[in-house]
């Protein structure tokens, strides 16, 4: 079965819908054989590798074979150098220098791993802000909020993650894509509201600072709003997709909207402001004695 | 008489500078919950932590409400030291939130689906 991608593919609601199509069409094939050909294909984000990544799980769990074609080279180029293509039998390009942020997938337990991809991806690349210390730290801190996020709510068999710097944008940004296939928000949130919410409202309901699924003897409802607040302060953009839902949040403004069909987990992208001059010094210290 | 304090190294007990995840987390929390039950008091110290998130805090230190410890019984009790400036925030984030989740998980729960369906 062969799948034309269309000529562009972007990190927005269109380009999500794109993936849920593309997942939704080979959901029931019956050829052995998922060709998805790149011949149309003229932008492809590339942290969007992490979603077209996940999709290929599915589609191997169900014993089938995913190949790659007709990519044209310049769309090749990225996708070689973030190590996406490689298990596809395209080499493998150095990106040392690059704007780069490999596409790679995590087991659940792999929280070290984890740290060194966060490490040596985004750490030690010379345009990650080193002018804020403490704007790094922020960038990280979100990073693994999120990363924590899809390991124990999705209960997932593997994270996709995959990056992307916008060096020359104004501002310079950086993107970064975080794909669970385990439970999506929708699911997790029904189950706990034990009423029929949309996919865009449960994960409304679920960024909201104190709201979590979590039922045992460890709280929640904190990440997903400490993500929130610093992309607020950062200028930044954040957008879930889970299930039928889609919501961005970007420049003060919550976008919701449902999309045809589903995609079997969660996919969440941020783009952080790498020209953030803000101090994030807290206006009061916070002591930690009696802190209980 | 003064109880004998017990430093736990919170990269030592995780095998990290990234104090990230729930089952990190969890360790710290059994290791203070059975020195306190012993009659200890402990020191945190969170030296060589890069980074934390409050996946970590909520399952190493918001778990601590989930018993029958008080705040008077855990602040004479436990000692949180080396924490970087921007971090103390998360603890009084997490200890805040445990204390609201723990005080009636029942009616927060409750609570919740009211503020959601406004009913």
């Amino acid at each position: 079965m062969r799948i034309c991608l269309p000529i562009s593919i972007k990190s927005d609601f269109d380009g999500y819908q794109c993936l849920i199509d593309i997942y939704n069409e080979v959901l029931d094939a019956e050829s052995d054989t998922i060709d998805f050909s790149f011949q149309n294909t003229k932008w492809f984000e590339a942290n969007l590798a992490a979603g077209l990544g996940a999709i290929v799980e599915l589609i191997e769990n169900k014993g089938k074979k995913v190949i790659i074609s007709d990519i044209r080279p310049q769309q090749q180029d990225i996708l070689q150098r973030n190590g996406f293509l490689q298990k596809y039998g395209y080499s493998r390009i150095s990106h040392r220098s690059g704007t780069i942020v490999s596409y790679q997938t995590f087991k659940p337990n792999a929280d070290n791993l984890f740290r060194d991809y966060i490490r040596n991806e985004l750490l030690s690349k010379p345009d990650f802000p080193t002018h804020s210390r403490l704007l790094g730290k922020k960038i990280t801190e979100s990073i693994f909020e999120l990363y924590e996020n899809a390991r124990t709510h999705g209960r997932c068999r593997q994270a996709h993650t995959c990056g992307q710097y916008y060096p020359n944008k104004n501002p310079k940004r950086l993107d970064i894509t975080i794909v669970d296939m385990g439970n999506t928000i929708k699911t997790n949130v029904n189950e706990f509201l034990q009423q029929p919410v949309s996919g865009a409202k449960a994960i409304d309901w679920a960024v909201q600072k104190g709201n979590t699924t979590k039922t045992g003897k460890i709280s929640g409802g904190l990440g997903l709003s400490i993500i929130f607040e610093f992309i607020e302060l950062n200028k930044g953009k954040i957008q879930i997709v889970s299930s039928d839902g889609y919501w961005e949040y970007r420049k003060g403004e919550t976008l919701k909207k449902d999309f045809n069909g589903i995609f079997p987990g969660t996919i969440a992208n941020i783009e952080f402001n790498l020209d953030d001059r803000s101090s994030y010094r807290l206006k009061n210290e916070v002591s930690l004695d009696d802190i209980f | 008489m003064r109880k004998e304090v017990k430093r736990l190294k919170i990269q030592q007990i995780i095998g990290s500078d990234a104090a990230v995840a729930t089952e990190s987390g969890d360790k710290v929390f059994q290791e203070i919950n059975n020195f306190l039950k012993n009659g200890f008091s402990v020191e945190l110290d969170f030296e060589g932590v890069e980074i934390m998130t409050t996946a970590f805090l909520n399952a190493a230190i918001g778990q601590l409400y989930s018993g029958d410890y008080t705040s008077e019984v855990l602040n004479s009790n436990i000692k949180i030291i080396n924490v970087a400036e921007d971090d103390k925030i998360l603890f009084k984030k997490v200890i805040d939130r445990a204390k609201e989740y723990f005080q009636d998980q029942k009616k927060f729960n409750n609570s919740a689906n009211t503020a959601f369906y406004g009913s």
